[in-house]
């Protein structure tokens, strides 16, 4: 309890900022008050917001755990709202992280051909650079075709997205691993697997930090992307779906809950790669004191 | 040369060039035509000025470089990667930052598949021999410039090369502990293994360290061996026996090649301490 005061107190510039945001949406409904269609107004108050809005995420609730749904003809209540956003959280965060890491692992595997020998350069780098600049919403509709409109097709879609970022990034790392440290490693007696498992993979390390800072943005959007177009679930269905009917307040809703999601992931990523990165010589520097 | 290319010898280097095509377009050549052989278990110094080639050399015996032209052989077979039997000491740091100090000085052992007590065990021995038991655990960005030098010296030993290649390890390091090091140094030398002692090339800009510390002194200048002075002094050599006349003359010869003196203390150098230029 006293280290959750001392956080806040610690960041009470920033909680302030945010507060005084909150306060302008709020400010701005009062102002502006057009509808997109009747009842439906373009910028939702906090007092819609927590009322009516969250209860009627319970329209989402697909049943079971004996919490009847809508569809089912039970009222709406902020039981099977919240159920209804953790179920398609899951449904969401799952396609996000598994083609996450497929795209991560493919992408980096592939950006380390490029430097493993003049064979597999020839034959990764100029297909991946190619499929690099293929603009990734517009190969949405072809991945829901070949893949599917499952779990295959989007997994697959954000792995693509993630994939070719992780390509570009561990190439750029690479040619930045001083000379020095493959060579010494070569006198030990290091083999080449080796020398790309203990000496360039920790070495571009820090230079990835970026590249997978961006490749989470990335798969957010990917993952929506994806869930725009066919599927049954997710995070994404549920703003298509409250498109259609101009319910701006839901829509407002599930991009708060993707906010608190990605902060959550960007915290953790920050904490696991600081531990990854205690040996730079750079852990914990400030430019000046003061 | 003194000492021709002969069967016995564990470097052989022949008529070994080495040109470089800079990024101006003009071509260096950093090695011109250099022969010579060293053998099992010498101590040899690699002196000469900057840029005169020495760097050079050490990688091609290292197999990090081919030659442009010539043959070089290490230990009957000629060098065409680098190899664990022969370690080396970088001019620049290579200490892999990533890894604590202990897990550097291990990491030769580990790639080759020795097991985690008996390697650790290793490299306990030899940061213990540099002095630096302390710092074990700590990250390489914590220590000096000096210390890391020390842990390179010691994942080399631990490596268990026959071969040593240091290119100017001690150059950044204080005088006191410089001289401790030489006697760390020649100490894992002359036990080195059960069979027999290292063979070690070791560069230096120093002239009384390579005084101190050579069977042989190599003079480098301007990518060609010009001197070829071998050092018979007893050991352990002391800085009193620096004094010594043969010393003192060796030191003459050796600074007029760097251009300190003018030839003439070269010229009254006896002829016996030196090869055949
Ligand atoms: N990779 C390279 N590309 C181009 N030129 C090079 C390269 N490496 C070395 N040279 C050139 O070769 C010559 C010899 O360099 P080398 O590093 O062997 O010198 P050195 O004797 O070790 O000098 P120092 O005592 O300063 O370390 C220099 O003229 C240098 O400019
Ligand atoms: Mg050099």
């Amino acid at each position: 309890m006293k280290w959750l005061i001392a956080q806040f107190w610690r960041r009470r510039i920033s909680i302030l900022v945010l507060l005084a945001m909150a306060g302008l949406w709020q400010i701005l409904s009062t102002i502006y008050t057009a509808e997109a269609v009747p009842g439906e107004p373009m910028v939702p108050g906090w007092q819609i917001v927590f009322s009516r809005t969250l209860l009627s995420l319970s329209d989402y609730w697909r049943g079971g755990l004996n919490v009847p749904s809508v569809a089912e003809g039970a009222p709406q209540s902020y039981l099977a709202a919240l159920l209804s956003i953790l179920d398609h959280s899951v449904d969401t965060i799952v396609r996000l992280y598994v083609g996450l890491l497929m795209g991560a692992i493919v992408g980096t595997l592939l950006g380390m051909a490029v430097s493993w020998s003049r064979w597999t350069r020839r034959i990764v780098d100029l297909p991946v650079q190619f499929l690099r600049t293929l603009p990734l919403l517009a190969m949405v509709p072809m991945f829901q075709l070949w893949f599917g409109i499952d779990f295959v097709g989007k997994i697959a879609f954000v792995g693509y997205g993630v994939g070719v970022i992780f390509f570009a990034g561990v190439v750029n790392a690479v040619k930045n691993v001083p000379q020095i440290y493959i060579d010494n490693a070569r006198t030990l007696g290091a083999s080449r697997l080796q020398i790309y498992r203990t000496v360039v993979l920790p070495a571009i390390f820090p230079e990835m930090r970026g590249t997978i800072l961006l490749s989470l943005g990335i798969g957010w959007a990917a993952v929506l992307g994806a869930e725009y177009l066919g599927a049954q679930s997710g995070l994404g269905y549920i703003i298509i779906y409250s498109e259609q009917f101009a319910y701006l307040d839901r829509m407002f809703v599930v991009a708060l809950i993707f906010v608190f999601y990605a902060s959550i992931s960007y915290a953790i990523f920050d904490r696991l790669s600081r531990l990854l990165l205690r040996w730079t010589p750079q852990a914990g520097r400030v430019v000046a004191h003061g | 040369m003194a000492r021709a290319a002969g069967g016995r010898d564990v470097i052989v280097a022949s008529k070994l060039s080495r040109t470089f095509r800079r990024a101006d377009k003009q071509t260096v050549t950093a090695l011109d035509d250099v022969t010579f052989g060293i053998d099992p278990g010498q101590f040899v110094c690699l002196v000469g000025p900057s840029g005169c080639g020495k760097s050079t050399l050490l990688k091609l015996i290292a197999g990090l470089m081919l030659p442009s032209a010539g043959t070089l052989e290490v230990e009957g077979e000629s060098v065409t990667q680098p190899g664990p039997e022969r370690g080396m000491v970088f001019q620049q740091d290579s200490v892999f930052p990533w890894l604590r100090v202990i897990d550097n000085v291990e990491y030769g052992l580990k790639c080759r598949g020795v097991g985690r007590a008996e390697r650790r065990r290793s490299a306990e021995f030899y940061l213990e021999r540099v002095g630096l038991s302390h710092v074990a655990r700590a990250w390489p960005r914590e220590l000096s410039g000096g210390m890391l030098k020390r842990v390179a010296v010691a994942t080399v030993f631990a490596n268990g090369a026959n071969v040593l290649l240091l290119d100017e390890p001690f150059g950044a390091v204080d005088y006191v502990t410089k001289r401790n090091l030489h006697d760390v140094l020649l100490a894992l030398w002359t036990e080195a293994g059960s069979d027999e002692r290292r063979t070690v090339v070791f560069v230096t800009h120093d002239v009384d360290e390579a005084l101190i510390l050579a069977d042989r002194i190599l003079v480098m200048h301007s990518g060609r061996i010009v001197d070829d002075l071998a050092v018979t002094a007893p050991r352990p050599r002391t800085t009193d026996g620096l004094m010594e006349p043969t010393m003192v003359r060796h030191k003459h010869v050796l600074l007029a090649h760097l251009g300190l003196e003018d030839a003439k203390g070269a010229a009254e150098a006896p002829a016996g301490a030196r090869a055949d230029p």
